[in-house]
């Protein structure tokens, strides 16, 4: 099993650094600090009283430490941003094959479907990986060129050491990217199901903002803390002192069971369906 | 490389056994009970109108779809029990080649030859790349191939699999008379080298050219599964006649009992023989009785006719 889903994994890399497009979404990740920062440096908002992205959760370290600069666009792109970008891979991976037609000719090798699909996941969990990555270390990149490398004062009040900042930027971009995977993995569903891209692409995307309006209707409150949208911001715990816990451990449990079933299911309808024109 | 003779090279156990398959979609049969055997060495043609079921079998010999009924082996692996293992052995392509057009030919290549897990090398793609003649082109993509180059490709990438069965649905589509020719004298190669090989196809001049034996397929049933000979003589052999005295030559012709459904038409005569030997024995007695012969000349469409009359098409001429 692992040998056949290392096959179709490295194949699925390959496949997704030959289409153009695909770059475009790392392009995109790149340039969504730089053109924050760009203009935060040209915009007449003020720090004094906040307004705008200073008022935003460790908004007030923006022109102090150019760490701020990743933590504060992850709040400001909202679900949209790594929802487009989720989509647009996962939604296409396996329907664009199937328009394709080049599903048929690579399910007939020595490669089980099961595999196929498995790498197909895998590739498409290390695009989104590459991409946050790729968001993070040009923030960070411009940010310091900008603003320098500085302690940073926290969601608490305390200032932590630049370095310290810079270790909690990583794992907050590691918490970060659990519920966009979790999206993503509904992605991949849709496009197993839908065999059509763009259908998949937009059910991603209004998915997505589906949960967005669900975690803002005040009736259901109680269970806000559950859905997948509001572990966007469970790295927040990071930021506190003392660090607190909950909402890490919940963003991993809420991750795992958004992302899990859709999987699952993708699984049993890829394996099992057939594969006509 | 150790050389073998072609029988010795093939298989003892059929490439493809299928036994009542069924596949229905929305109740509707696509296929209603398909019995057919590929016997090693075959050219075997699978021959039908568009619609007839043809491409919806050879999905479910791949194991792209199931069989709502019945059952496919391939070399005496069940498809159904056995998985993707069944299909060890066994390449093919369903409607057209399909390959990755923002890849590369040797690109897709490679990955076809990765996907089968057989640890085929480089020396393996330029082999296939040499025998399809695009060994020069194979660093291009794919998206700037021909038509002609992309069924080439694909016959390419089935050969990287070193297959003992191939199944080619439609693979002259699309390919230029030359194309076609180089098709044939492909196909025959391979079946020289021990290939066993099912070609699909609407065209029964193609299927005509290139296999022994063939079924035709109607309306999601086999209507004929036989040699290619036994159809020609099914067929039987038209002729037609142009003669000085038409009226004597017609007389004759319908006194000999090798010769039949003798008509009469604009002056011309045509007829039905059985074999040469018929044909021998009509041209002696026609000079026994001194009819001059201007021309006889074999109708190429006998067979076509009994095609569309299996299948219950309207009859037309194809090219």
């Amino acid at each position: 099993m692992i040998g056949g889903a290392l096959i179709a994994y490295r194949w699925e890399l390959r496949k997704l650094i030959a289409q153009k497009r695909n770059w475009l979404g790392i392009a995109a990740a790149s340039l969504i600090p730089v053109i924050f920062l760009i203009s935060i440096q040209i915009s007449k908002v003020t720090i004094h009283p906040p307004d705008g992205p200073y008022d935003t959760p460790l908004g007030l370290n923006l022109r102090q430490t150019g760490l701020a600069l990743d933590l504060v666009v992850f709040k400001l792109i909202g679900v949209i941003g790594p929802t487009l970008i989720a989509a647009l891979v996962a939604g296409d991976i396996v329907a664009g094959e199937d328009m394709g037609g080049t599903l048929k000719t690579i399910l007939v090798r020595s490669v089980r479907r099961g595999e196929v699909l498995a790498g197909k996941a895998l590739a498409l969990l290390t695009y989104l990986v590459v991409a946050l990555v790729v968001y993070a270390v040009a923030g960070v990149l411009v940010g310091v060129i900008a603003w320098g490398f500085h302690p940073l004062i926290n969601l608490s009040g305390h200032q932590i050491s630049a370095l310290h900042a810079l270790g909690l930027t990583v794992v907050a971009l590691a918490l970060y990217a659990l519920p966009v995977v979790a999206i993503a993995s509904f992605g991949l569903l849709l496009s197993v199901v839908t065999r059509h891209s763009v259908a998949a692409i937009a059910g991603t995307l209004l998915y997505a903002l589906a949960l967005q309006g669900l975690s803002a209707l005040s009736p259901i409150a109680s269970v806000h803390p559950y859905l997948l949208i509001n572990q966007l911001t469970a790295w927040h715990d990071l930021f506190q002192t003392p660090m607190a816990g909950d909402a890490i451990v919940r963003c991993l449990w809420v991750s795992a069971a958004f992302a899990l079933p859709p999987l699952v299911a993708a699984w049993v309808v890829f394996t099992r369906r057939d594969v006509t024109t | 490389m150790k050389v073998l003779s072609r029988q010795a090279r093939l298989p003892h156990e059929a490439p493809i056994e299928a036994r009542g398959l069924v596949k229905r979609y929305r109740d509707v049969p696509a296929v209603d009970g398909v019995d057919l055997t590929v016997q090693p060495g075959d050219i075997y043609g699978f021959l039908g109108p568009n619609g007839a079921g043809k491409t919806t079998t050879l999905r479910m010999f791949l194991g792209l779809v199931r069989p709502d009924a019945g059952s496919v082996r391939l070399f005496g692996r069940e498809a159904a029990k056995d998985g993707i293992g069944a299909l060890q052995g066994v390449a093919g392509f369903i409607e057209e080649p399909r390959l990755y057009p923002y890849l590369n030919g040797r690109e897709n290549l490679q990955l076809l030859a990765a996907f089968d897990r057989g640890g085929q090398g480089e020396a393996a793609i330029d082999e296939v790349l040499e025998m399809v003649e695009l060994r020069d082109r194979g660093g291009d993509r794919v998206s700037e191939y021909s038509q002609g180059m992309r069924q080439r490709l694909g016959i390419a990438s089935c050969l990287v699999r070193q297959p003992r069965l191939l199944l080619l649905d439609e693979p002259a589509n699309g390919v230029d008379p030359a194309g076609l020719r180089y098709m044939r004298e492909l196909l025959g190669r391979l079946s020289d080298e021990g290939i066993t090989i099912l070609l699909s196809s609407h065209l029964l001049a193609e299927v005509q050219q290139v296999c022994t034996r063939v079924a035709m397929i109607s309306r999601g049933r086999i209507v004929y599964e036989g040699g290619m000979d036994e159809l020609t003589r099914a067929a039987g052999r038209r002729y037609r006649l142009e003669a000085a005295d038409i009226d004597r030559a017609a007389r004759v012709c319908r006194s000999l009992p090798t010769v039949d459904d003798v008509r009469s038409d604009h002056g011309e005569l045509s007829f039905r023989v059985d074999d040469d030997d018929g044909l021998e024995a009509l041209v002696a007695a026609l000079v026994d009785a001194r009819v001059g012969i201007r021309a006889l000349i074999p109708e190429t469409d006998s067979l076509e006719r009994l095609f569309f009359e299996l299948t219950d098409e309207p009859v037309a001429v194809t090219a």
